[in-house]
């Protein structure tokens, strides 16, 4: 087997090792592993997913009946997946619950009723790692927090996630992911500086960023945490990821800039501080002149990087502006702001007459690295994504075919993988309260009556 | 060192904190915060207080990466490189002669804003030093046979190895996987790029960032939309990179689990940050799957929520969020303290009413004017503070200056100074990873070139003084 591999070229041989179609032939990573999520929107279920996709048991723990907030925020309040749960067949829930909840088992528990903490006992006693995302101290004082899972279960490593941490001044701030944005700093420098193509607003993350972001680290530190306890120490441990400083964490040369020179790193638009080069153009032409989707009538926008004299210099000659060649022929000469100010408006006066895939062959050609940003459909319809498994329809055991992000990366021997993409509020119960509480069916229902589960 | 660099570094004071750090009897005062406030808070910081790191075990302390990341100026090997090295990894850099061309970037190309060396004089930028904490710094010419031979040497020596050279080059080299396995069959081996190293949008060798948000939708779905006066944007930071470090960092766990517990053997991972991205996307594909739809720009609004926008205030942008019920009626009764009737215009509108209604196009622009209208009176911290006296979620767009002067941050040690050994004062930020048991830890940020070379190379190879100066006279190191 490796033999054969040994000989196939490079590219062949990614394909066979990370194939889409074969993953289920392979062995989970974190098989055995169980993992309880007591969270809520974002930051804390997408931290379970990504441990999900890697073969552990995420049993999500939501309030009963309506399940969480994010079930209920749909775009325009328009796609739904329906049901919700059994109890409310005529409310869906959102396509934004999708890709925070892959792969869990749903069940119910309302932690504030004094019967629900010995159930909530059992399950810590037989969990490996729980994450939470509530307001800190919250499960403290339902004498479900990290004192109390500890005695329990001395080995469960605890992760809680929120916005601004557990301890300090601003302790008792909510957060959500935009306030992680704007709160911690990336949010003031991105966007339009004042005079150029707006009026310079500073611009938010399309994307809940800094939840999905940072649930990624309280994910890796919770992986962290269970190899130091299964092969160093066999103890139990409890981690805090405030999201807010995440968003600082990734202001790169921002902090050490102020701290020694006192200068405030601002935006930048669509250009690179730094390298140049390596920045979105705007084309003339839209690709869809005739679209009723307005952002797809548009001008089309390319990515184009020609950072290195060689490059800089063939791009130059390409837009027939040698001159600016010659006049900016280092890095140090072009990264200047007057000499961006100068390079990319030449390169967009170039691409007036173009639409971006006109662009993309153009640049292409010429050997100029470039990419065409595609919108949202575009991507949904990229070849490379949906050979690769990034992204695809699923046919999905609850909610038929739906289309769905899918892996987080690739592992060649145990790679991620979808085995569904969420379930409807307390699908589980049954399963995992008789499995792994070793409750009775008649228990479960008088439990699902009462609404304690 | 010469006089005239002592001079300089005394001369070169971190410009922070502009305000003392808040004191623990400042921030849990009795007449500002309950007793059992106080006790709980006092309990977590007792656990968790990075003051007591030092002290505590690392969780990744036995294991060794490489990273193999400077070839080019892609930085994200050196986001996840960070995220192990945080976690007590002990991450060895491999530059080439020379250095990275990493540490030669600075903003506008202005050398006035890098960081010199007290010893040798060399400037170093921002970024590279505050990613590269705690790694040490060792140099080796990978593009000859005889310094990959030296890295095969090393990699009998390392648990992890991540690269990110254009696709195929290391194979090429004889340094890929499929090698280095056979050397070292326990190695876990993680390959970082933008689009991916097979595939009809394979990298092209030199691509950077911002090329994988371009071709996920994500960059064309961020900023204004165009009949507001906005076009698609990047982040300001290199939020793909950064997304490809984090998932490094996990993959590079989970594969160590795996081994550890289970085979005994590493594997190939892939981690590239478009599909990072893709992954991350919210509810764009589910919705293109219902009914079609691509997700539009929305600037600083949520097309599923309202409100949880920007929007200008007195003296600059303020974030709202309060979705549904609870929250949204405080929001306007916060508003109706100043101006009642603006409270009341939302409460008898009939299509604000249910929490679903009222994230509709039109709903959204009624609510988000009458926000704005009462904002527009007030700075940030007067809205905020008006704000949390409802509870609700808000704070003002801060800029780096606001950030690191957060009392929050400064007492949690989030935003802190370290004083390096070779640049003087540096302000960074800590580490995410606050941990009772095994807390992550920043011990030193970025070290000169070849600061390691010595160390590393006797250590782990077995190198003499006579060796070395030959690998230097040669330009191997």
């Amino acid at each position: 087997m490796t033999e054969h591999l040994d000989k196939l070229p490079f590219e062949e041989y990614c394909k066979t090792v990370f194939n889409k179609d074969t993953l289920a032939e392979k062995p989970e990573c974190l098989k055995g592993y169980r993992v309880l999520s007591c969270t809520q929107y974002i930051l804390g279920p997408c931290a379970a997913a990504y441990l999900g996709e890697l073969g552990a048991e995420v049993i999500k723990i939501e309030v009963p009946r309506l399940g969480e907030p994010m079930r209920h925020c749909s775009p325009y309040n328009e796609p739904w997946f329906y049901p919700v749960s059994r109890w409310n067949p005529g409310r869906g829930t959102s396509p934004a619950f999708q890709g925070a909840n892959h792969n869990e088992y749903f069940v119910t528990l309302d932690y504030r009723k004094p019967e629900a903490k010995e159930i909530f006992y059992g399950l810590v006693q037989k969990t490996d790692a729980m994450v939470w995302n509530y307001r800190p101290g919250t499960f403290d004082r339902w004498k479900i927090g990290y004192g109390a899972c500890k005695e329990v279960n001395p080995r469960i490593v605890l992760a809680w996630c929120g916005g601004f941490g557990g301890f300090g001044p601003g302790r008792n701030w909510a957060s959500y992911d935009i306030l992680g944005q704007a709160k911690g700093g990336v949010f003031s420098f991105t966007g339009h500086r004042a005079g150029r193509a707006s009026a310079g607003f500073p611009s938010k993350h399309t994307t809940w960023i800094m939840d999905y972001s940072i649930g990624m680290l309280v994910s890796t530190a919770m992986l962290a945490g269970l190899y130091w306890r299964d092969t160093v120490s066999n103890l139990g441990n409890y981690f805090e990821c405030s999201q807010v400083q995440g968003s600082t964490r990734y202001t790169e040369y921002g902090l050490p800039l102020w701290g020694r020179m006192g200068i405030v790193r601002m935006r930048w638009g669509n250009w690179d501080t730094e390298i140049c080069v390596n920045g979105i153009c705007k084309c003339g032409l839209s690709s869809y002149p005739h679209s009723d989707h307005p952002a797809e009538q548009e001008e089309g926008y390319i990515c184009v990087q020609a950072y290195t004299d060689e490059d800089f210099a063939k791009l130059m000659n390409l837009i027939g502006r040698p001159d600016l060649g010659k006049k900016f022929a280092t890095h140090d000469d072009r990264v200047e702001a007057k000499a961006q100010e100068e390079i990319y408006p030449a390169i967009e006066e170039f691409l007036k007459d173009k639409t971006k895939e006109e662009a993309n062959r153009v640049f292409s050609g010429a050997g100029i690295i470039s990419q065409p940003l595609l919108t949202c459909r575009e991507a949904a319809n990229t070849e490379h994504w949906l050979e690769r498994g990034a992204l695809g329809w699923y046919d999905d055991p609850y909610y038929g075919d739906v289309f769905t992000q899918k892996v987080i990366y690739k592992m060649s021997e145990t790679p991620p993988r979808l085995k569904h993409v969420h379930r409807p509020v307390g699908c589980d119960n049954e399963e995992i309260y008789q499995r792994v509480c070793g409750l009775s069916s008649e228990q479960i229902r008088e439990l699902e009556a009462k609404e304690i589960i | 060192m010469s006089d005239d660099l002592k001079k300089e570094v005394q001369e070169a004071p971190l410009l922070w904190p502009l305000n003392p750090i808040p004191t623990f009897e400042e921030v849990y005062d009795p007449k500002i915060c309950t007793e059992a406030s106080r006790e709980i808070s006092t309990v977590f910081e007792g656990w968790l207080h990075p003051k007591h790191e030092m002290a505590k075990p690392e969780a990744l302390g036995k294991i060794r990466v490489l990273e193999c990341g400077h070839g080019g100026l892609q930085c994200n090997t050196m986001q996840g490189g960070g995220y192990l090295a945080e976690l007590g990894a002990n991450v060895i850099m491999v530059e080439p002669p020379g250095g990275s061309p990493i540490r030669k970037l600075t903003a506008f190309g202005r050398k006035r804003y890098m960081f010199k060396d007290n010893i040798n004089g060399d400037l170093c930028g921002g970024t590279f030093l505050h990613e590269c904490r705690n790694k040490q710094s060792i140099t080796l010419d990978l593009t000859s046979a005889e310094g990959r031979e030296i890295l095969k040497k090393l990699v009998v020596h390392a648990d992890v190895l991540i690269e990110n050279y254009a696709p195929g080059q290391f194979d090429a080299w004889g340094i890929g996987y499929r090698q280095l396995s056979k050397i070292n069959p326990r190695l876990i081996y993680v390959w970082n790029g933008q689009k991916g190293q097979w595939g009809p949008l394979t990298d092209q060798p030199g691509e950077l960032y911002p090329s994988s948000p371009c071709s996920s939708g994500w960059c064309h779905a961020t900023g204004l939309p165009k009949s507001f006066g906005g076009t698609p944007l990047r982040a300001g930071e290199r939020a793909d990179d950064i997304l490809c470090g984090n998932l490094t960092a996990h993959a590079t766990c989970a594969a160590l689990i795996y081994r550890d517990n289970v085979s005994g053997k590493g594997q190939f991972v892939e981690v590239t940050s478009a599909e990072a991205h893709l992954r991350i996307h919210d509810y764009a594909w589910g919705w293109y799957g219902v009914d079609g739809s691509s997700k539009p720009r929305y600037g600083n609004w949520d097309l599923a929520i309202n409100i949880y926008s920007v929007n200008p205030c007195k003296d600059g942008y303020m974030m709202v969020g309060g979705g549904h019920d609870r929250l949204w009626y405080r929001i306007w009764k916060t508003v109706g303290k100043d101006r009642p009737e603006l409270e009341d215009m939302i409460l008898d509108e009939p299509t604000l009413r249910v929490v679903i209604d009222r994230v509709g196009h039109d709903q959204q622009v009624k609510t988000l004017v009458c926000l704005t209208d009462w904002m527009k009176d007030w700075t940030r911290e007067e809205c905020r503070a008006k704000l949390l006296e409802e509870e609700v979620a808000a704070g003002g767009v801060s800029f780096l200056d606001e950030v690191a002067e957060e009392p929050h941050y400064k007492y949690r040690g989030m935003v802190r100074g370290l004083d390096t050994a070779h640049y003087g004062k540096v302000l960074f930020c800590g580490s995410v990873f606050y941990g009772h048991r095994t807390p992550g830890r920043v011990k030193d940020l970025g070290r000169p070139v070849g600061f390691d070379n010595s160390d590393v190379y006797r250590k782990l190879l077995g190198f003499d003084t006579d060796k070395l100066n030959e690998l230097y006279t040669k330009g191997l190191i």
